[in-house]
Order: C-alpha cells, then sequence, then structure tokens
C-alpha cells in the first residue's frame, strides 16, 4: 500500500496515457460549425480524460442525439457482439448491457453514414427507401472521439463500424479507415474494432483496414447470387462480396504487424439475411460450409428478416424468430461439434428447411440406434448425445478415467442435462429408453 | 461459467471462504475438482464459480467517470471481497489515470504505470476522492466539477442504447437473466430497463 499522495504525484508525472493522447490538438473539427456535423437538437457534450488534454485546457464536442441515434439504428440488425480478440489479453465477451431482447452490447455499432446508393429492398437505408428521412454523416474526430468517451467510461469493449457506401463505396472506406487510424495512431485506442468492409472496396482499402482493426466482415446477406439479385439489383454477389473475401483470405497469409505478427487476430465474418431471399434452410447450410471451408470465416452471423418500414419488402411478413435460433444451433453442431455434413443433412426436412425443434436430437434419432455406456463412448460419440455438450464430455471423459459413472447424478453435476440425454444412455447398465426419446 | 484451473484464485474473495476451507482446496488437484462429486468439493466450485460471475459482471457493468485529468472513479459494492481486484482491472485498462471504486463504507484506488500496480484502500468513495482532490490540489478543481462529465456521456450511453432496441424481438426475461437486478445494483448501474416503458410483462419477468 502506499499514500495518496504518491498515487496523485505518480499519476501528475506520468507521460503516457492509453486513452486521450494527443486527444486535445485536433478538436476544432468538432466543435459547432464544422464541416459535416449537424446540430439541429439534442446536442450533447463529451470531455476527455488524461495528462496531455488537460494541459490543453481540455477539450469539449458537440455530438447531436439524432444523428447518434439514427446512425445507432442502422446497425440495429447486424448481430455480432464478439469482442474476443488474442491481441490483447483476451477476455471472455464481456458485454456491458443488454438490450430489451436479451442482447449483448458490448460494441459502440454504428453506421459512418446512412447515405447509400445500394438498392437492397430490405434495407433501411437503401437508396429506395421511402421512410428515409434525413442523411447523417459523422467526421472520423467525431467518431473517435464518442468511441474514446464510451470505453473510457466501460460502456464499450470497442468499436463496430459499418456505414451505407454513400456515392462513392471508395470515398467512405477511406473515411472510416481515418476514424480508426486516429483511434489506433492519435489516441493510442487498445480496444476491440470491428470494420465492416464495404461491397466493392479496393483491395488496397482492405489491407489497410486489415492492418488495423481486430475483425473485418462483408455481408452476404443472401445464399446465392440468384437469391441476392431478389433482394438487391445493384450488387454482384461474385465481383462485390466473394471476391472481396478472397482478398481477406489471401491477405491474412500475407500480412504481417510491424512486430512480425499476423493482422486480424479477430478474423473474418460475414451474416446472413434469412427469410428475405426465398432461400431454403439448406440453401444457407451449403452456403455456411463453403465460408467455414474455402474462405475460413470464424463466425457466419443469421439475422431474421423484419420488414422495415418504407422499403419494398414492408408488406412481407417477419420471420420467425425460432428460424434464425435453428440454424444458429446447425451452425454450432458443424463449427463447434464437428458433426458431419452428412449427418446434420438429416435435420432438414423434404423441403430443406429445418422444423422448429432440436436438430440435434432429429440427428440423435437417426444416428444413435443402441444407448451409449458413458463410460465406453467415445468423446465424438458422447457429443452425439443431446445434452451433453464439449465441456461435459470433457468432464465425463477426465471422471471416468479416476471412477465409473454410475448415476444420472453424478452426470448431472458434471453439467449433463440429463432429462435430454437420459434416453440416449445406458447407465450403470439400466436404460431409460422412454417417450421422450422419440417425441419432439 | 465454471472457474476452472482458476478455482483458488476466485475462492479466496468469497466473503465466506475462511482460511481453513482454503486450506483444504489448495490440497485438491483443479482438474480433480472440477469432475468431483464431494459434497465439499461440489460446494468450493460452487463458491469461485459464484465470484468469478460476479467479477465478470462488475468489470461489464461499473462505469466510470472522469474527475479532472488524473482520475477515473466509479460505484462499486460488490457481495464478495473483488473490489480490489476489479480496481486493477480498471487502472490496467487506463494506465497512467488513478481508478477509484468504492461506496459508502469502503473504497479501492489504483495505479497502473510503467508496468507496475499501485494501490490503496479508503474508508469510502466520497472520502477517497476528497483526499485526492486535494492532493492532486488545483488539476482537479480547475475544470471539471464531479459527475458534470458523467451526465454528459450517459446520455450519449442511453441515446445509443435505445437505438439498439429491437422491439419486434422483445425478451424481457432473456434482459432479467442476464442482467439481474442484483448486479446492476452492486454496479451502481442506472437501471437501463427504462421504467417509464415498463409493463406488466416486464414485472412478471423480473427475478
Amino acid at each position: 500500500m502506499v499514500s495518496l499522495e504518491k498515487i496523485s504525484r505518480l499519476a501528475m508525472e506520468c507521460r503516457f496515457d492509453s486513452l486521450g493522447r494527443g486527444g486535445s490538438e485536433d478538436a476544432s473539427g468538432l466543435m459547432p460549425g464544422s464541416e459535416s456535423a449537424h446540430y439541429a437538437s439534442g446536442k450533447m457534450e463529451i470531455g476527455s480524460c488524461g495528462p496531455k488534454s488537460s494541459a490543453a485546457g481540455g477539450t469539449r464536442a458537440w455530438v447531436d442525439g439524432k444523428k447518434l441515434a439514427v446512425l445507432g439504428e442502422g446497425t440495429r440488425h447486424d448481430v455480432c457482439a464478439s469482442t474476443f480478440s488474442p491481441r490483447s489479453s483476451p477476455l471472455p465477451g464481456i458485454c456491458h448491457a443488454f438490450t430489451q431482447d436479451g442482447r449483448c452490447v458490448s460494441l459502440f455499432k454504428t453506421l459512418y453514414t446512412n447515405l447509400c446508393s445500394h438498392q437492397c429492398s430490405y434495407c433501411s437505408n437503401s437508396a429506395g427507401c421511402m421512410s428515409k428521412r434525413q442523411a447523417f454523416s459523422y467526421t472520423p474526430e467525431e467518431l473517435a472521439r464518442i468511441t474514446l468517451s464510451l470505453y473510457r467510461g466501460n460502456y464499450i469493449e470497442g468499436l463496430f463500424l459499418s456505414s451505407g457506401v454513400g456515392r462513392d463505396e471508395g470515398k467512405i472506406t477511406e473515411k472510416m479507415i481515418d476514424t480508426i487510424r486516429r483511434l489506433r495512431q492519435k489516441h493510442s485506442f487498445s480496444g476491440y474494432i470491428h470494420l465492416k468492409i464495404l461491397p466493392g472496396s479496393s483491395r488496397s482499402h482492405i489491407q489497410e483496414a486489415m492492418m488495423l482493426a481486430d475483425r473485418v466482415s462483408i455481408n452476404l446477406e443472401a445464399a446465392s447470387a440468384s437469391h441476392l439479385s431478389e433482394i438487391c439489383s445493384t450488387k454482384s454477389y461474385e465481383s462485390d462480396i466473394i471476391q472481396r473475401q478472397r482478398y481477406i483470405q489471401r491477405l491474412m497469409t500475407e500480412l504481417r504487424s510491424e512486430e512480425g505478427q499476423a493482422v486480424l487476430p479477430a478474423g473474418q465474418t460475414t451474416q446472413m439475411v434469412v427469410g428475405a431471399g426465398g432461400e431454403s434452410d439448406e440453401e444457407i447450410f451449403q452456403r455456411m460450409i463453403f465460408e467455414y471451408d474455402e474462405i475460413n470465416v470464424k463466425r457466419t452471423y443469421y439475422s431474421a428478416f423484419s420488414p422495415q418500414q418504407g422499403t419494398l419488402l414492408e408488406d412481407r411478413p417477419a420471420e420467425a424468430l425460432w428460424r434464425e435460433r435453428r440454424l444458429y444451433q446447425m451452425d454450432w453442431l458443424y463449427r463447434v461439434y464437428r458433426f458431419r455434413p452428412s449427418e446434420i443433412r438429416y435435420a432438414f426436412d423434404e423441403s430443406g428447411f429445418l422444423p422448429n425443434s432440436d436438430p440435434k436430437m432429429a440427428i440423435a434419432r437417426e444416428f444413435l440406434d443402441l444407448p451409449l455406456d458413458p463410460n465406453r463412448a467415445s468423446y465424438q460419440q458422447l457429443l452425439r448425445v443431446p445434452g451433453i455438450g464439449p465441456k461435459s464430455a470433457r468432464r465425463i471423459m477426465a471422471r471416468r478415467k479416476r471412477q465409473p459413472i454410475l448415476s444420472r447424478r453424478e452426470l448431472a453435476i458434471l453439467g449433463v442435462r440429463i432429462r435430454k440425454a437420459s434416453p440416449f444412455l445406458k447407465i450403470n447398465g439400466w436404460t431409460e429408453a422412454t417417450l421422450e426419446r422419440w417425441q419432439a | 461459467m465454471r472457474a476452472g484451473r482458476n478455482f483458488l484464485f476466485y475462492l479466496r474473495f468469497h466473503r465466506d471462504c475462511s482460511e481453513r476451507l482454503l486450506a483444504r482446496a489448495g490440497q485438491v488437484e483443479p482438474a480433480d475438482l472440477e469432475t468431483s462429486i464431494e459434497r465439499e468439493h461440489i460446494r468450493m466450485r460452487k463458491m469461485a464459480d459464484e465470484v468469478m460471475g460476479e467479477v465478470h459482471r462488475m468489470k461489464a457493468f461499473v462505469r466510470l467517470t472522469p474527475l479532472g485529468p488524473f482520475v477515473l472513479h466509479g460505484f462499486l459494492k460488490p457481495r464478495h471481497r473483488i473490489g480490489e481486484h476489479i480496481c486493477e482491472h480498471f487502472a490496467r485498462r487506463n494506465a497512467g489515470i488513478i481508478v477509484v471504486l468504492g461506496n459508502g463504507r469502503e473504497s479501492w484506488i489504483c495505479l497502473y504505470r510503467e508496468g507496475r500496480i499501485w494501490r490503496e484502500r479508503g474508508n469510502g468513495l466520497d472520502e477517497s476522492l476528497k483526499q485526492l482532490k486535494t492532493a492532486l490540489q488545483s488539476d482537479i478543481g480547475r475544470q471539471n466539477e464531479i459527475g458534470r462529465d458523467d451526465l454528459d456521456v450517459d446520455s450519449l450511453w442511453q441515446t445509443y442504447y435505445d437505438s439498439q432496441n429491437s422491439p419486434e424481438r422483445d425478451n424481457p426475461a432473456a434482459f432479467h437473466r442476464h442482467m439481474p437486478r442484483k448486479d446492476q445494483e452492486a454496479a451502481g448501474l442506472r437501471l437501463v430497463n427504462k421504467q417509464k416503458n415498463a409493463s406488466l410483462k416486464d414485472f412478471l419477468g423480473r427475478d
């Protein structure tokens, strides 16, 4: 323990700072009257903290509340909230808040601008959306400052920056890269950055973004070129999207940071809108396999279509949220449980859709003919039992090395969801082949 | 979420953890404890998991407010003895800035500088902030009053948070499961569930 006086002196002497370093030098761009900020109503003030900013008497910046709300709302259907990055000491995904629907809010997820020349029939930011009232844009410094303020206050782990393409995706991409460059280089921001690559972005822009961000992503939106053409007439599936994903994939093997480390520690991801293009779950599944095996994406995200006011698909009914949930379960079976595609296919019905029931249960009914003895089954066999996941399977393997497992209670303590699992297990010579095994 | 190999680290922070329990826990291999079905081992595991859960949620939910250029402070009233650990976490995240966490009765002060942590304990958040204000002399008083930035960033956050809400996906039960009221209170969080929009459904979904 040291005295408060000593701690105070050390802080005042401190000449380095993870946040706000040099932040006071260029605050003029944020003040009222600067190039592109909007100050119509609901102004809010943000300040800065850190030795250097204080030397210049502190900085104050005004943020238009309406702009913040509109550009934030433009990203609420982007569902990736992961903040896990091996770049710095990794923390298990910290969620600083949850929305009313139970989704994690860990990043400041925003559009750079909601101005967009693409005509996507499901999107409220598209050029054809009738209800779009006003176009807003941030400036790079303004966006960097908001991110820093929220990060410093422990509201977020980092920035998730997406955007409409404006009139020229190249110019908007430059602004987005400028934002994250300011964060990383000028403000020494060590938080997480996820940058959306705009369809059609150049290879050099992608390369620049990859040197600065933890993760980049480009949204597929649909499972195939024909389905994309149903919902967006202005994007080319192959050249605007898949080609850019391949750029990212190649650059990940070619690029190295200044310290000689691999760039983009959290890899690339993608997202599909489920139900807008009329594709079946099996088609989504095929695309998912392609993305994991050929493009090496870390994750594929699924967002159930919901009609947005003023869009061409305004009158189409919303996609059931359970469909999104079942697709995630299927994704999990492939990515984490390492189920073979030939096994997962049994979860689909004749028309290629997943029913509203656990796909793992459907696969287990098809493949697990005889009950398994948890004391003899392999890890892969245990994983195929509903109610047993990777962690509980590992615990079973570790436990039985020392002592055989003789009761349901022991399995429950090891983390097995016993009600789901027991119809498929033979515990201490007993099988509970109840109706549960055959019911949905 | 299970503490796993770090269970001793978390167990020692538990409010009911005695020296004797810690000594007994030290004799068990973490890997064995993970799969043990003995009653005492299950209890130890549960205690470590409780602490780990609270550590995780406090790192997420505590909000920090600047007090001048050198200090960030926030409310923290944890159920377990994790105050110093959480304070260290925020000090490392904000190198060169003094982090003060606490409540009416106790407080923790940490500074991370040049790879080293400096720690101090206090008798309450307000008292520690007053002492720091005196120690830092005019550097705080000249430009910031306590709480001023808090209002600004907090309303910035509230505007952004509201923009992320999707009414078509409303699921208050999931919200309350992920943000238990007791943890929101321990971190001094203003309830993000806006009371003015609350319906009967919200109250039924509450813990």
